[in-house]
Formats: structure tokens, sequence, C-alpha cells
């Protein structure tokens, strides 16, 4: 269990490294207010119109939904990786059913044109 | 008419031209010293001191703190690979941005940096001291916090995959029994910053840059961890560690051998994770400005800088390590040199006296004497100052050179670092070469052949795997 407290004391030392050097920057560099141009976000030049955070196409949450099915299968898969050799034909099978369903929404997605990019 | 008669020593002459001599020659002295030497001449003597304060400390103080220590083997075990693994980020960083930088000019048959320090080797320590020092800046209307955890998590999900990356034997952070699982989910962790910086900026490019990003690497992530779990298939085992010992031997043991479209998917894959060209639609500064990044600058920006050539980095590890045998060597090591006879307890006080002679005087008077013969315009004690250097490079190289026949986490760190630059350069070429993808071809491919690919590949290892061995 010794692994755990390394993740969780590099996590720690890591962000402390960051905020230090963020820190060290902060007080070594120059800084100026400016005018109110200097806090206006970059379009290429021009004044900024209309709400930043607003929508945007609703492709990008389709690929979330894809991938939080395939990152879970993918977990599955790596446990089965480990124990095939116990499994054989029965693990092949198993995961070879599971498998081919989410291949049918895959296949589903595609037909359905939802893997071509607009 | 001389003021000295021949016949008497002139001694108010002779102490007249030592006070002069003593009076100027400091300031010629050190006029004529290039930055670099003044800059050695000052920190030598500094160094030297320090090392003999050091030495009596540890004299005076060593009982107490080696209990302490010895007490607190894990802490301390831990303590140094933590610092290891973040102190190793820096140098890694600038050597890539360096060697990116110079083959990349090279290929477009340029000179590339060649003004700080010797062949521009300084140029990418430049930059970062630039970045440090300049103005840390976030536009208005921006959600500072966010802004300011952004580079944090990005970096983070970099240098937290370091952990679980073996570099040589018994050379590891922690060699976790879920290693590549933990690698991939650390690594994952990436989107989450990029999304929070394109986010946070209050701009519509970075807000674009970041999904779009994010988009690509959550594609290319499914792919990636796909094609490796036939390397789990063949290892049994996901501890990195037990993954490059099943492929120790010689080179027909790696991985790439037995997974050939596995390792095809998992570098077209890593590319893109990484977010290298061809598929480096993150910074296309071309179409969307710089990405996510537009409102960043200062260190804020340098982390994600940093962060991006340390992924670099990890991936060529990552590849190295799974499919390329990672620290074992090519070949079998034909033979095992026994360093006995060079006992340093054992040798005597003679010998010892004639190697610290040898090193410390007689070796940079030849080698300085070569410089003198064969260069020109060398001063003595500038030809004297090469000597010695040549002499220490020469030590260090064959201490290495013992070492590295001596000690297998030398030789371990050698074929490593070796395998890895190798695929580092390879990036480096890939980006002076191949042209950016269109964001539509690039999110097709991920899922219409990458994906298909890995799933084939992955039953037909299992087939492989019940078939040949029953």
């Amino acid at each position: 269990m010794t692994g755990i407290w390394y993740v969780v004391g590099l996590a720690f030392a890591g962000v402390s490294f960051v905020f230090l050097v963020i820190a060290l920057a902060w007080l070594i560099s120059h800084r100026n207010r400016g005018d109110r141009h200097k806090g206006m976000p970059y379009e290429s030049g021009i004044d900024t119109f209309g709400d930043t955070w607003g929508r945007f196409g609703i492709s990008f949450y389709v690929y979330a939904l894809l991938f939080v099915a395939f990152d879970v299968e993918v977990v599955f898969l790596y446990l089965w990786a480990i124990v095939f050799r116990d499994l054989l034909v029965g693990g092949l099978v198993s995961m070879g059913t599971f498998v081919l369903v989410l291949m049918l929404g895959l296949a589903y997605a595609w037909r359905k044109g939802v893997l071509t990019w607009r | 008419m001389t003021s000295a008669s021949p016949r008497r020593p002139d001694v108010r002459g002779l102490i007249n031209a030592s006070i002069r001599f003593a009076k100027t020659f400091p300031r010629e002295f050190w006029g004529r010293l290039s930055v670099p030497e003044r800059v050695a001449f000052l920190l030598v003597p500094l160094a030297m001191g320090a090392a003999i304060v050091t030495v009596i400390a540890i004299f005076w103080l060593g009982g107490p703190v080696v209990d302490f220590l010895g007490a607190n083997l894990p802490l301390v075990r831990f303590a140094v690979a933590g610092t290891a693994i973040l102190l190793l980020t820096v140098p890694t960083a600038f050597v890539l941005i360096y060697l990116e930088l110079k083959v990349i000019a090279r290929m477009n048959l340029r000179v590339g940096p060649n003004r700080v320090g010797p062949w521009g080797a300084a140029m990418s320590v430049i930059h970062g001291l630039k970045v440090l020092t300049k103005e840390d800046f976030a536009p208005t209307g921006a959600d500072i916090t966010i802004f300011t955890l952004a580079p944090v998590v990005t970096y983070m999900a970099s240098v937290m995959t370091l952990l679980v990356i073996p570099f040589a034997p018994g050379l590891i952070g922690q060699d976790l029994n879920v290693g590549l699982l933990y690698f991939f989910a650390m690594g994952g962790l990436t989107v989450v910053g990029l999304l929070m910086a394109g986010w946070s900026s209050f701009n519509k490019y970075s807000l674009l840059g970041g999904l779009r990003s994010a988009a690509q690497i959550i594609s290319y992530e499914i792919p990636l961890t796909l094609s490796v779990v036939g390397v789990i298939l063949l290892a049994g085992t996901m501890s990195m560690n037990r993954i490059v010992l099943a492929q120790s031997g010689s080179a027909f043991d790696w991985f790439v051998f037995k997974q050939p479209l596995a390792w095809i998917i998992f570098f077209i894959a890593a590319t893109a994770e990484a977010n290298r060209t061809p598929f480096d639609m993150t910074e296309a500064d071309s179409e969307i400005v710089a990405g996510f990044a537009t409102e960043y600058s200062g260190m804020r920006f340098g982390f994600f800088f940093f962060a991006e050539y340390v992924n670099v980095f990890i991936v060529s590890a990552l590849a190295a390590t799974l499919f390329f045998g990672g620290w074992t060597a090519p070949f079998n090591w034909p033979w095992t040199y026994n360093l006995n006879w060079f006992h340093p307890l054992e040798m005597g006080f003679g010998p010892w006296l004639a190697i610290v002679a040898f090193v410390l005087v007689v070796a940079p008077q030849i080698l300085g004497i070569l410089v003198m013969l064969f260069g020109r315009g060398w001063t003595y004690v500038q030809a004297s100052v090469l000597g010695a250097l040549f002499t220490l490079v020469a030590v260090v190289g064959l201490v290495a050179l013992a070492g590295f026949i001596a000690f297998d986490w030398v030789q371990g760190l050698f074929w490593f670092m070796f395998k890895t630059y190798v695929f580092v350069v390879t990036f480096v070429w890939m980006r002076a070469t191949l042209p950016r993808v269109r964001v539509d071809q690039l999110m097709g491919f991920a899922w219409k052949w990458l994906l298909p690919a890995s799933l084939v590949n992955l039953f037909v290892t299992a087939t492989a795997v019940v078939l040949l061995n029953r």
C-alpha cells in the first residue's frame, strides 16, 4: 500500500512546485495595469462582441459520450487481459460478446453520421 | 643613465615593480578572462569551500543524521524519488526544446540557434528565464481561479505519469501493480487541464481550441489504450517493470515483433495524444491563433509549454518501454567485467598518490601543452584550464565507462535513454516533414480506422494465446 502514498505525495509535491515557481515569477516579473484595452480578450485586433461562453457544436458532446462508453470498456479489458490465461476460450467468448454489443453501438453512431465531423 | 648599478641589486626598484605588478595584475588578469571564465573563477573556490564545509559537517553531524535517515528509509526513498522526478522535467524540457530547434533547422538547411552558449546550447535556458520574468497576465472577465489551476493540472498530469516509468533496473518511482492503467488515468487528466484553460480564458479562440483539442485527445485515447491490451495479454501484468522483464533477452523478444499492428496504432495515437504534428490541432496557429493558450503569458504559459515537451518525452519513454524492451539491451551483453582489482580501499597509499598527482597535475599539463602546440593564440593559462577540462571529461568518461560495464542500472539507463531519444528525434523529424491534417479527417480516422483495427488486433492476439499456449 505504499504506492498510493507515493501518488498522493508526488501530487502534493508537484502542485507546490508549480505554485512556488508561479509565485516566484509573480515576484520577479514586472506588472502594470495598462488601460481598458489591455484586458480585452484577443480577437485578431477587433473589439470583442457577443457572448464568449455561449453555444458551441453538439458534436463535442456526442464524442464525449462515445468516449465514456469505450473508456469504461477499456478498464474491463485491462483486467480481463491480466487473467486471460486462466479463462482462455470462455474468456474469449464472453469478452467477444461484450465488445460486439459495444461495436453495435459504434455501428449505429457511424450509420447516424455522428462520426463525421461537421 | 640607469638608476641601478649592475653590481648591487636594486631592492627599491624591485619592491616598486612588485607593488605595481600586484596593483595591475588582477585587473589585467580579470580583463583577459571571458565571461564564462570569470564565472568559473568565482564559482570554483566557492564550490570547493562548500565541499569542504559539507565534509566537515558530515563528519561532525553524520552519526545522528544517518541514524535518522536509516530509521525512516521509506520516507527517504520517497523524498529522493519525488525530487528526482520533479527536477527531471526541467532539463528534459530544455534539452527537447533545443533539440527540436536545432534538428528542424538542420532539416530546413538552416543553422538554428548558434548565439547563446556553444552551438546555441543555452538557448532554451534563456527561453526559460525569459518566460520566468515576463508579465503574467490574465484578461478581464477571465475566471482567475480556474485560469491559474489549468496549467497546474496539465503539468501535474504529465509529471504524475513519470512515477511508473522504469528508467533502469531498480530505478523506478514506484512499481505499481496497476502501472499501465495508472499511466493512462493520469495522462487522461491533461484533457481536464486543456478544457479548464479554454473555458476560463474568456476568449472564443481559447474556448474553441480547448474543446477541439479535448475532442481530439479523448478520441485518440481509445485506440491508444486499446492497442496496449495486446501487450498486457502477452505479459500477463500491468506492472511496467514486469512488462519490461517479459521482453528481456534479445531484440526479437520485444513486443513490437509480436504486436506490429498494435505498435503502428500506438504510435499514431501517441502522436495525437502528445499534440505533435501532424495532429497538432491544439496549437494550430494558422487556424485558431494558439488554441487554448491564446490568453496565457508568463510562467502560466511556461508550464503548458513544459508539459507539452515532457509529454513528448513520456510518450517516447512509454513506446520504448512497452514495445522496445525498455531498459533491456537489444542483444545479450556478452561479458561482465570484474573491477575488484581496482578496489579503492585496498590499493594502498602509493598508487592513490600517483593517480591523484596524474589527474591533477600531469594530465592537464600534457593536454595543455598539446593545446598550445596544435592550437593558435592560446595563452598558457587558457591552455592549462582547457587541459584540466579535458582531463575532467576524460576521467568522468572513464568512470562512466567503468560504471556502464560494472553496474546494470547504468547500462539500463543508457539503453532506455537511447531508445527514448530515438523516438523523440522521430517526433521532431515528423514535425519537420509532415503537414497538419484536417480536423474532420483527424476525428474520422480515430473512430473509423484505428478503433476497429485495435479491436481486431486484440482478438487476434487473444486467439493466438489460446491456440499456441495450450
